[in-house]
């Protein structure tokens, strides 16, 4: 999990589910996991996961390799790539969304920004910050 | 709330598409779950572009941009877009004639040999003004949400003027509804000559 206090500027990869109630900026890189953005999550980035739920606000690009969930509470200006897209009544989203993937490449933008230091016990021990 | 609204030129739309193909559509408005749902038993590359969310334009002169101006920076898809499917669905009724022909020339870039398009204009220009929200359940059904502000700018356009402002649609199919409004399926005109 991604506490609510935390500020990740980076990338964020990892082998595990992934929670997001802070902010991130860069790109989320979780090939065949969860990623959720909860109602606080702040997101400034892609997002590459196969479960991609969110929550909260997103500005940036969201590929899910099996399904893509934005809730009612979800806000989300960005593109989205994926076999299985809900949206739920109340979301909001600004983009474009692709629901015929088969062509597509992954194409996930590695950030180089500076990083900020997370508190360690906000971060689960099998996520990987990688910064430029 | 929402209500269900029976589409009889929709299904044509969707007709002449195999499920197999690769579709491109622009939805004319905000994203909406039924019709993030239906179009996900395509092959199908959805564009939203809540138009009306950025009415009315403010001119120049007062600060804002032309109507040109106003269609290009919302008409800004990725290199290689073509559209074959275009929801315009209320829109032509909430822009003045220069706004509809720069909507229509902003366009015209991304549409190709057998685009198709769907919307609604009036039967006379009394036909009172209706604030509603729509998206697509099935090929005949659409729902129908009360808009939560009301727009302003309404000014329909007479369907004979409307058949000359949209300048690279022509009128497939018209169909008078119970409220004196149309229904128009619209297909491209040659795009050569347009």
């Amino acid at each position: 999990m991604i506490g609510p206090s935390i500020v990740i500027k980076g990338t964020v990869t990892g082998d595990e589910d992934l929670l997001v109630q802070g902010k991130v900026e860069g790109s989320i890189e979780l090939g065949n996991h969860e990623v959720t953005v909860g109602q606080s999550g702040q997101v400034k980035a892609d997002i590459q996961a196969k479960v991609v739920r969110i929550d909260g606000a997103v500005a940036g690009d969201v590929k899910g390799n099996e399904k893509v969930v934005i809730s009612k509470s979800g806000n989300v200006r960005g593109n989205i790539v994926a076999p299985r897209v809900t949206l739920e009544d109340g979301a909001i989203f600004k983009g474009s969304i692709d629901m015929d993937p088969g062509e597509e490449t992954v194409s996930v933008s590695l950030a180089s920004s500076k990083p900020s230091s997370p508190g360690p016990d906000e971060i689960a021990p099998g996520l990987d910050l990688k910064s430029g | 709330m929402t209500e269900q609204q029976s589409a009889k030129l929709l299904p044509s739309l969707f007709a002449r598409i195999d499920e197999e193909q690769r579709i491109t559509v622009l939805h004319i408005g905000p994203a909406l779950p039924e019709t993030v749902t239906f179009f996900s038993r395509y092959r199908c590359k959805l564009h939203f572009v809540d138009v009306f969310d950025e009415l009315p334009i403010v001119p120049e002169e007062e600060g804002g941009e032309s109507a040109l101006a106003f269609f290009r920076r919302l008409f800004n898809f990725p290199a290689g877009t073509r559209f074959d499917i275009c929801l315009f669905w209320d829109l032509f009724n909430f822009l003045d004639a220069q706004a509809v022909e720069a909507c229509m020339s902003s366009l015209r870039p991304w549409l190709i040999e057998g685009s198709q398009g769907h919307g609604f204009a009036v039967h006379n220009t009394r036909t009172p003004q209706r604030d509603e929200i729509f998206s697509i359940c099935e090929p005949d059904q659409l729902a129908v949400r009360t808009r939560h502000r009301r727009l302003a700018g309404y000014s329909p356009h007479p369907q004979s003027h409307l058949k000359t402002m949209l300048s690279v649609f022509q009128f497939d199919r018209s169909v008078l509804l119970a409220d004196s409004r149309l229904e128009l399926l619209l297909s491209v005109r040659f795009l050569s000559s347009a």
